[in-house]
């Protein structure tokens, strides 16, 4: 832990359970959190640990069954795996849609898409549609739309997972300048190991049945890592063996 | 990541690593993707046409060649010449322009009728869970239901007027609209129902921006199904009412040439018939349903395979 003062709490997660059928077993059992403003939070976990669905009630896409969630700037962007960008629009019009469903001007729309693509080095592809992009492209447009959401809560569910390595490694890379350059609050939702220690300055370990925060790993900020580099190993090392010690106590 | 971290970093250091980055997405984006080049246009309609025009040649041949060589009786199986001759005469009679001004304008009407009834239908049905629930399979039965069983009680409805025919038509139609407007509704992905609310959208945002959009192949396979169905219907209905205020449509011609036993006007009003069909389908649905899908790349596949 450092001893610097603590952020302003971004996002708050007081007693949160949630079961999908009445008197079912919980997905989401007493989940206590706080992300501080400007975070970057990775939530990792095996598949089927319930941390999209605790992804999903921060951004208010679900109930929970207890509990409360409280997000300060009142609302959150969100990216899924699937780019979901509209087939029909082209990469300016998708961002632009997300412009005009925030309520920017009709005549500032086009410029702020163009200038937003830009970020995620899109500007040439404005004018094409999602089926003439490659799948790291799609993802860099539904990064700038989340961005045009003009939210300080970014919440992001396995964006990367569906992508090769070297498009995600420029992905890791291009997401770090955002939240270095805009200081969003980004919670991170994974299933990878290495690509946790890469990116999180907080790394927070749920289990499964029921999905609680387990443990937390938190990584003192020098600058941009490398997914290659020996600390990220280090650390992935020492996750994984915590990881691989819940997944033997759910076998017993 | 509080601002006045931000602003210890080393500027020099960032730009740097963006130019970087910007230079590495570059190259993967260049690799990634690569131009499809499509065929020119008259390359692609010239492969969509030429096939079925050397098949109707061949058919032709191959029926000529059958009453040269086999002389069946003229008034059984008349040659194509002699349904030329037919249509010929009966173009020049005018009898054949007046049935297809009228089945086309009774025909587009009442399909333009359907559409105003179907889409609102359809967009009920999709919204109201409960209502689709209790209406949804009565509209899928009517689909199945051939709508000239509706003739008779037509007639003894509205008598031998136009009304007869456009409630025929219009229960052909309406059924295959409203069916592919909830069917292209169901269909539309969860993922971007999800994506128009995270962006804000409200119900009638979400309505008109996603929704909708997304539904429309599924309504335009249903509007295209919803003019076969209305084209069948009407010949049916103008085949079996006759006289009264009704005017003289293909049916009407389809029939008299019967009376008369004239298998040669029999068969050149049915290749009119067929005729109509196409050319409909061809100059104003299949423009339209190929831009759609090209917009979405769903067209690619079958670019490909032709």
């Amino acid at each position: 832990m450092s001893t610097r003062t603590a952020p302003p709490a971004a996002i708050t997660v007081a007693g949160l359970g949630k079961r999908f059928a009445a008197g079912g077993a919980p997905v989401l059992d007493d989940v206590t959190l706080t992300i501080g403003s400007g975070e970057f939070v990775c939530l990792l976990g095996a598949s089927g640990c319930g941390k999209s669905t605790l992804l999903n009630i921060i951004a208010g896409l679900e109930r929970p069954t207890s509990g409360t969630v409280e997000v300060a700037s009142g609302n959150a962007a969100v990216m899924f795996q699937e780019s979901a960008l509209l087939p029909w629009l082209t990469a300016r019009r998708n961002v632009e849609l997300a412009l005009e469903l925030r309520g920017v001007r009709r005549d500032r729309r086009r410029n702020e898409a163009l200038a937003l693509l830009d970020v995620v080095n899109l500007a040439d592809a404005a004018e094409k549609r999602p089926h003439e992009l490659s799948g790291g492209m799609r993802q860099r447009v539904a990064l700038a739309r989340a961005l045009a959401q003009d939210r300080q809560v970014l919440l992001m569910d396995e964006p990367f997972a569906a992508l090769d390595a070297i498009t995600r490694d420029l992905l890791h890379e291009q997401l770090e300048l955002v939240w270095r350059q805009t200081g969003r609050t980004i919670v991170f939702v994974t299933h990878n190991v290495r690509e946790a220690a890469r990116l999180g300055q907080r790394v927070l370990l749920m289990s499964s049945r029921p999905g609680r925060i387990v443990n937390e790993w938190r990584i003192d900020d020098t600058g941009p890592r490398r997914i290659e580099s020996p600390e990220v190993a280090t650390l992935a090392i020492e996750i994984t063996d915590q990881l691989r010690k819940e997944l033997r106590r759910n076998a017993a | 990541m509080p601002p006045e971290v931000i602003a210890q970093r080393d500027p020099e250091l960032d730009a740097r690593g963006r130019t970087d980055l910007r230079t590495l997405e570059a190259g993967l984006d260049a690799l990634q993707t690569g131009d499809v080049s499509s065929r020119s246009g008259v390359r692609r309609i010239l492969g969509g046409v030429v096939p079925p025009v050397i098949l109707v040649i061949v058919l032709l041949l191959a029926w000529q060649l059958y009453t040269v060589v086999a002389h069946p009786r003229p008034d059984l199986a008349p040659g194509p010449l002699d349904v030329l001759g037919s249509f010929g005469s009966a173009w020049t009679s005018g009898r054949l322009p007046v049935a297809v001004l009228t089945s086309l304008q009774r025909g587009v009407l009442g399909f333009l009728i359907a559409v105003a009834i179907g889409t609102p239908l359809g967009l009920l049905l999709a919204e109201v869970r409960w209502l689709r629930r209790a209406l949804g399979p009565l509209i899928s039965g009517l689909q199945v239901l051939p709508s000239v069983a509706w003739v008779p009680a037509a007639i003894l409805w509205f008598g031998l007027t136009d009304a007869t025919v456009y409630f025929v038509v219009l229960m052909g139609a309406v059924p295959s609209i409203t069916n592919g407007l909830v069917s292209g509704v169901e269909q539309v992905p969860p993922q971007l129902r999800r994506v128009g609310t995270v962006l804000g959208a409200s119900r009638l945002q979400l309505a008109t921006r996603v929704i909708l959009p997304a539904a429309l192949p599924g309504y335009l396979a249903g509007l295209k199904q919803g003019w076969a169905f209305s084209w069948r219907s009407l010949m049916a209905a103008e085949i079996i009412t006759v006289g009264g205020t009704i005017g003289f449509g293909l049916g009407s011609m389809l029939q008299q040439s019967r009376e008369l036993a004239d298998l040669a006007a029999v068969l050149t009003t049915i290749i009119t018939i067929l005729a109509i069909g196409i050319i409909v389908e061809l100059l104003a649905f299949a423009p339209v349903e190929r831009r759609l899908l090209r917009r979405r790349g769903l067209l690619v596949a079958t670019a490909v395979g032709r």
